[in-house]
This record gives C-alpha cells, sequence and structure tokens, in this order.
C-alpha cells in the first residue's frame, strides 16, 4: 500500500491531523483503561481503601502547605541560629556547631585525640623552654577561630578551669593521649601526670620521650622503671606503684592546688629517690625539656620544672627538642621539700624554681643524688 | 463512514507504530506525563467516589470504564495533550514520507 507523502495540501492535511488525534485517543483511552483495572483489582483485593483510616488521624497527618514550612509542618531553619551553653567551657555555641564543639571539648571524640596528639607534637617541637600545658580540649576547639591566642592565653581563666572540674573531667583530658602511642610528659601537669601514672605504665621511652601508655603491668617495661619514672615525674615522695598510688590517686585529682600537692611531696624522704635512680639509669628515661611541668593553678604561669640537669648526662638518646637544659628545677625544689621544709617553704621554693623559666637553681647535694641516675 | 484508504493507512501507520516500538514509548511518556501533573490521582479519587456509590462488592470494570473515562479524556492537562500530538506528528513525517 502506497504511503502518502509529508502533507501539505489541505485535506490530506486535515486527514492526516485527523489521524493523529485518532492516535493520541486510542493512547489516552489506553491509559484510561489501564487506571480502571488497576482500580477494580485493588477494590476486589481488598486495598483500594487502605489510606484512607478515621478522620480524626486524616487530619493530623494533612499535608501541610505553608511557606516557611515543610509538608509535615516543620520549620526547616528552626535549629540554626539558635546558640547553646556549653556546659564544658560554659561558651555559647552554634547549635550546628554544637556537636563537634562538644566533641572536642571534652575530648573524647574521634578526632580530639588526634588533635591533641599532634598538637603535643608541634608543641614539642615548636615550643621553648615553657612547656605549657595546654587546655588540649579547649585548644582543640580553637585551632581553627584562635589560633593567635593558642600559646599566648596560657592565664585563661579556661584553663585553671578545667582543673577545677571533678575528677572525671582530668581523666577525660588524658584519653586524646592513650589514644596514640604515648605520652610526652612535658606535656602533662602534675596533677595529670599523676593520675596517668596511677593508670598507666608511664615509662619514658628513650626514643620518643614518651610514656608508654600500656597497663602497669605491660611487659615491656619493668617494675623497677615505672617506679624511676615515677619518681622521676612526681618527685621522691610520689607514690611509685600502681597499687600505693590507688589510694592516693583519686585524692590527687581532687585537690587543683599546689598545696596538697607540696604537702604530699614532703610526707616521703628522699631515701626513696636511691633505690629508683638505679632504676632509672636503667630505664630508658628522657629527660630532656622538662618532664614535669608544675602547673599550679594557682599560680597562673607556665611552668617549667625539669630535671634536666644531671640527666641530660644521663640520657643516652639524642635530643630532638632543644630545650635548653633547664637545671634541677624539681630537682631543687623537690630535694628541699624532702629535706624537710616547711609547707610554705617548701612551695616558695617551688613557685621559685618554677618561675624562672630556665634557672638551674644550685643543689648540688641534690645533683649528686641524680648522678646516681646515670 | 471510513474510506477503506484511509482506513488502510491508519492501519498501516499504527502497525508501524507498533513495529517500531514507538507505540509503546509514546504510551509510557503518556503515563509519566499524567501521573506527573496529578492527572491519575484526580482521577483515582472520582473512582472511589464511584465504588462508593456502587458499592464496594458490586462494581465491576465497566462501571469504572463508563464512569471514568469520559472524565480522564477531558482531565489530560494542555500541553500533554499537545507535546503527545507533537511527537505523533514527528513520527508520522518521519516514517510516512517514505
Amino acid at each position: 500500500m502506497k504511503m502518502e507523502d509529508m502533507p501539505l495540501s489541505g485535506p490530506d492535511n486535515t486527514k492526516l491531523e485527523a489521524l493523529v488525534n485518532d492516535i493520541y485517543s486510542e493512547l489516552v483511552e489506553d491509559a484510561c483503561l489501564g487506571l480502571c483495572f488497576e482500580v477494580h483489582r485493588a477494590v476486589k483485593q481488598g486495598y483500594f481503601f487502605l489510606d484512607e483510616t478515621d478522620q480524626e488521624s486524616m487530619k493530623e497527618f494533612e499535608i501541610v502547605d505553608q511557606p516557611g514550612v515543610d509538608i509535615f509542618g516543620q520549620v526547616y531553619n528552626q535549629w540554626k541560629n539558635k546558640e547553646c551553653e556549653c556546659p564544658n567551657c560554659k561558651r555559647l555555641i552554634a547549635a550546628s556547631r554544637f556537636a563537634p564543639h562538644l566533641e572536642k571539648c571534652l575530648g573524647m571524640g574521634r578526632n580530639s585525640s588526634r588533635i591533641a596528639n599532634r598538637r603535643l607534637a608541634s608543641n614539642n617541637n615548636t615550643s621553648k623552654s615553657e612547656s605549657d600545658q595546654e587546655d588540649n580540649d579547649d585548644l582543640n576547639d580553637n585551632d581553627w577561630s584562635y589560633g593567635a591566642e593558642k600559646r599566648g592565653d596560657q592565664n585563661s581563666p579556661r584553663r585553671s578551669k578545667t582543673l577545677k572540674h571533678k575528677n572525671g573531667k582530668w581523666v577525660r583530658n588524658l584519653h586524646p593521649y592513650n589514644y596514640n602511642a604515648g605520652i610526652n610528659y612535658e606535656m602533662l601537669g602534675p596533677d595529670e601526670v599523676r593520675s596517668f601514672l596511677t593508670t598507666q605504665c608511664g615509662v619514658i621511652s628513650e626514643h620518643t620521650k614518651k610514656m608508654c601508655t600500656r597497663s602497669q603491668r605491660c611487659p615491656q617495661h619493668t617494675d623497677e622503671q615505672r617506679m624511676a619514672v615515677r619518681v622521676f615525674l612526681l618527685g621522691p615522695s610520689a607514690p611509685v606503684l600502681p597499687e600505693a598510688d590507688s589510694v592516693a590517686g583519686p585524692e590527687s585529682f581532687d585537690i587543683p592546688d599546689g598545696q596538697a600537692l607540696m604537702s604530699r611531696l614532703q610526707w616521703e624522704d628522699s631515701p626513696e629517690i636511691s633505690p629508683s635512680d638505679s632504676a632509672s639509669s636503667k630505664a630508658s628515661e628522657e629527660t630532656s625539656g622538662s618532664p614535669f611541668p608544675i602547673k599550679l593553678r594557682t599560680d597562673k604561669e607556665p611552668i617549667s620544672v625539669s630535671l634536666t640537669g644531671t640527666n641530660h648526662s644521663d640520657s643516652r638518646r639524642p635530643k630532638k627538642k632543644k630545650r635548653p637544659p633547664l637545671g634541677l628545677n624539681s630537682g631543687g625544689g623537690i630535694g628541699s621539700l624532702s629535706g624537710g621544709g616547711g609547707s610554705g617553704g617548701s612551695q616558695t621554693n617551688i613557685s621559685l624554681s618554677t618561675k624562672k623559666k630556665k634557672p638551674k637553681l644550685t643543689a648540688p647535694s641534690i645533683s649528686s643524688i641524680y648522678d646516681d641516675l646515670n | 463512514m471510513i474510506m477503506s484508504k484511509d482506513y488502510q493507512l491508519k492501519a498501516s501507520i499504527n502497525q508501524k507504530l507498533i513495529e517500531m516500538g514507538e507505540r509503546e514509548r509514546l504510551k509510557e511518556l503518556l503515563r509519566a506525563k499524567l501521573v506527573e501533573s496529578g492527572w491519575k490521582d484526580q482521577l483515582k479519587a472520582h473512582c472511589k467516589d464511584v465504588v462508593r456509590e456502587k458499592g464496594l462488592e458490586h462494581v465491576t470494570v465497566e462501571d469504572l470504564v463508563t464512569e471514568v473515562t469520559p472524565k480522564g479524556r477531558a482531565l489530560v492537562p494542555d500541553n500533554v495533550k499537545k507535546e503527545l500530538l507533537q511527537r505523533i506528528r514527528a513520527f508520522l513525517a518521519q516514517h510516512t514520507a517514505l
């Protein structure tokens, strides 16, 4: 049968147009029929009226069509411009940033430990004699906005605040450190060191100057090493083993200021140093820099007390940091403590030693004790 | 009165549509557009009325068809109709000029 050409002539055109319309009508009718069959089946199978319930529910879930509101009736940016007060640092944080902030502020997220360790590493490499114990959690949070304040803001109320928190807070502070292979003792305050040492091995590695984060029974280090580290970091009067510490440990957390610290350090005698001295010589202790920045929160100053003087010679490791030998700050301080100075006197000794950024407190008698560490 | 020629023409065109799969495509296109435009929901609501009217148990396909199809034809949106006509014309232009 012959097909017609593309119609431009009148009658053919209309015929064609009629044809087109016919085809279209057939298509539409097909669609309608399809729908009828569908509905009929639904009716007979009983699911046609399934989407209808009682009037009340129907009204409740009716589609909402108002501006500014989605079809459920909820506002979109409702929480965007609201601010929440962080229970930790008491700052006002935008709602959408609240969760990440809290994560860092509490030191409990995945990233916070990474940031903390990164900061520790960078602090070790760049900061000078004062090893500032920075509040890592707050500074983590400040990473992106308060960069300038980071190092300078050591006297901010926030820093002291965190230590005044209860026990759990301090412990949490340590968690970021624990995630990594080790903690640098220079970055920890006395109380944090103490708390850390009650739960972890803490022996300082020769190579990395970090404290072992394994348990107290870690097979890599001996108990002697652990005792040596404790003496080294906390002073001769420090409780050296976890068993001993377990009673004393929690208490130390509760006492943020230096008074109790001093009084505790006084109780024990210096002879305790000797057994641990030999042990510490075995243990590869890192002594460069200030192992034990006594951050007396009352003091408000970056305190770097280090036993580096003699221990420098002790260490067989190449020092990676360029900490100037700080002499026997803590040695002198502790020595004077163990010498039985009064609490006030000891405190002033410590504060004296701590206020000087790189003093070498001459305490030749004490230096002899530390010579034994060699 | 159906001219046999026209009838034959129509039959052949239809055949061609089917053979080339164009009819199926057109059908799908129409269905999609009708759903998109809400035509289907409108008509379904009408169906509900019909069903309620006739009684759930006794409604038949014929009932639905007779009630629904005319309304369905009328409810097709203009743009959908135009687009379909356009496509059919294009098809014819392409394939009947041979």
